[in-house]
């Protein structure tokens, strides 16, 4: 399968969260009770049964207020931190750029959610796995769009080939950026590039976002120098340990140290 | 007792007998939990969930069994004064350190007298006990990841795998001499009756012998 992106179109959003409800019904998620978190927004980030979700901006300018909206999901990184951080292997890319969840695999330690810029993954504490956007990836396999995509009204959920995409998002930038100069696209330079790209009328960090999302300078540092060279330590004490019992046998010490006991008792016998 | 020198009080031993097993049981499950290709271990204690709830049962035994062994009565002191002295690394301690290598593969070669910790000793003490509370600390943020920020989260998991690895290094060495290195195993009484053979006592801490054949003199 070719590489597949979704583009966001957030000038387009009107935050009506019928992506939300698509999303749980395709992937049978049950309601969860939500209240009301900052403007309409009544999500507050992704749990392990709410996969996507709007979070609203009220920006004033000018005595004026528009609202910015942001549709959360998991971004689908060609560089998922998740997936450096799972202990168990149970997360992988997809040739189509998925980033999925064998649940088989997953033992819920957390490691996904600490790791991904965007906390994305959730645990869920009661059957112990994480779980996060697939982006329907049952669906785009057998020639349907993602639920959330095909579901929106207005018109700023678009799904097909990357490429494709990427020209599209192009083109609608050049035509906001006409009345919002500081729009901007976002995904496509962090990461090693994002399956869902976003087009915004301002910088990230209005939505919430990091404009800088990279893989944890922690993470880099635990997976490929701190693992290798305690791996190191411990085959090196374990290597001493070995030579040690050996150079003690070789040099007869344990044979040496029966005598020296029985020495000593021939002297405690004679006294 | 004849011929022996008491050396830890019933608590100090209790405890290193508890931080033995928590230890072993920490490392094992610990090792399950992140690495992929040992998480076989984890079917000895009956699947990977179980290994996680025993992992956090004897984080939670050990941490509280230092600070009942290091607050009560005469190991509290024994302890405290171990893990004081284990910070003070002096020159003969360097002297010992230096050429304890030759001691490990078998040979010998002269040291200055040591106290009752001698400078490998030292050593040993200074990396466990560093680690161990880097361990826990660490360990206490990721179990409430959820309620602390995100990037401590994120280095505790570095400190958590790097100071494991360093002292499962380090214990590699501990339990070779002392339990199968033909010289310094004979300290292991020590940790079960209390009493190691005088003559050792001699050899390996000196100053202390010096000082405990002193002290039994004038009671």
């Amino acid at each position: 399968m070719t590489e597949k992106m979704v583009f966001v179109d957030t000038s387009l959003c009107t935050g009506c969260r019928a992506c939300s409800v698509a999303c749980k019904a395709w992937n049978d998620l049950e309601a969860e009770k939500t209240q009301l978190i900052t403007s309409y927004q009544s999500q507050a980030a992704t749990t392990p049964h709410t996969w996507t979700y709007i979070s609203m901006h009220e920006k004033y300018e000018n005595g004026k207020m528009q609202w910015l909206m942001f549709k959360h999901q998991c971004y689908h990184c060609a560089d998922a931190a998740c997936m450096k951080a799972c202990p168990s292997k149970a997360i992988y890319k997809t040739e189509s750029g998925y980033t999925l969840i064998d649940h088989d695999k997953c033992i819920g330690c957390g490691y996904c959610t600490a790791n991904c810029p965007w906390s994305v993954p959730k645990v869920d504490e009661t059957v112990n796995k994480s779980f996060k956007c697939t982006g329907c990836i049952d669906r785009i396999e057998n020639g349907l769009k993602p639920a959330c995509v095909s579901t929106c009204q207005p018109g700023a959920l678009h799904f097909g080939d990357r490429d494709e995409m990427e020209q599209l998002a192009q083109n609608r930038l050049y035509e906001v950026k006409k009345e919002y100069p500081k729009a901007q696209l976002y995904g496509d330079a962090i990461m090693g590039g994002t399956t869902y790209l976003y087009l915004l009328l301002d910088r990230p960090e209005i939505y919430g976002v990091p404009s800088n999302a990279s893989i944890p300078l922690s993470l880099t540092l635990w997976k490929d120098l701190v693992h290798p060279l305690g791996g190191i330590a411990i085959g090196g004490a374990a290597i001493a340990v070995v030579g040690g019992v050996f150079a003690n046998f070789a040099l007869g010490n344990y044979r040496n140290r029966g005598k020296e006991v029985a020495e000593s008792q021939d002297k405690k016998g004679g006294q | 007792m004849k011929g022996k020198l008491f050396r830890f009080t019933a608590g100090t031993r209790i405890f290193h007998w508890i931080h033995a097993v928590c230890f072993i049981l920490l490392g094992l499950t610990g090792a399950a939990l992140v690495y992929s290709w040992l998480q076989p271990i984890a079917n000895i204690f009956g699947g990977i969930q179980i290994s996680r709830d025993i992992h956090r049962w004897a984080a939670a035994i050990f941490t509280i069994s230092i600070f009942v062994f290091f607050l009560l009565g005469a190991s509290g002191r024994e302890l405290r004064s171990w893990a004081k002295s284990s910070f003070k690394f002096t020159k003969d301690d360097f002297a010992h350190a230096k050429n304890f290598p030759i001691e490990f593969f078998g040979g010998h070669k002269p040291f200055p007298p040591q106290g009752k910790f001698n400078g490998g000793e030292k050593l040993n003490s200074m990396l466990m006990i560093t680690g161990l509370l880097c361990i826990a600390i660490s360990g206490y943020i990721m179990w409430f990841a959820s309620s602390m920020p995100q990037w401590l989260v994120q280095w505790a998991y570095v400190a958590h795998s790097g100071f494991a690895l360093l002292i499962m290094a380090v214990f590699l060495a501990h339990f070779y001499l002392g339990v199968l290195h033909p010289d310094s195993n004979q300290a292991l009484g020590g940790m079960f009756n209390g009493y190691v053979p005088e003559k050792f006592a001699y050899e390996h801490y000196e100053k202390w012998y010096n000082q405990v054949k002193v002290e039994n003199k004038n009671t």
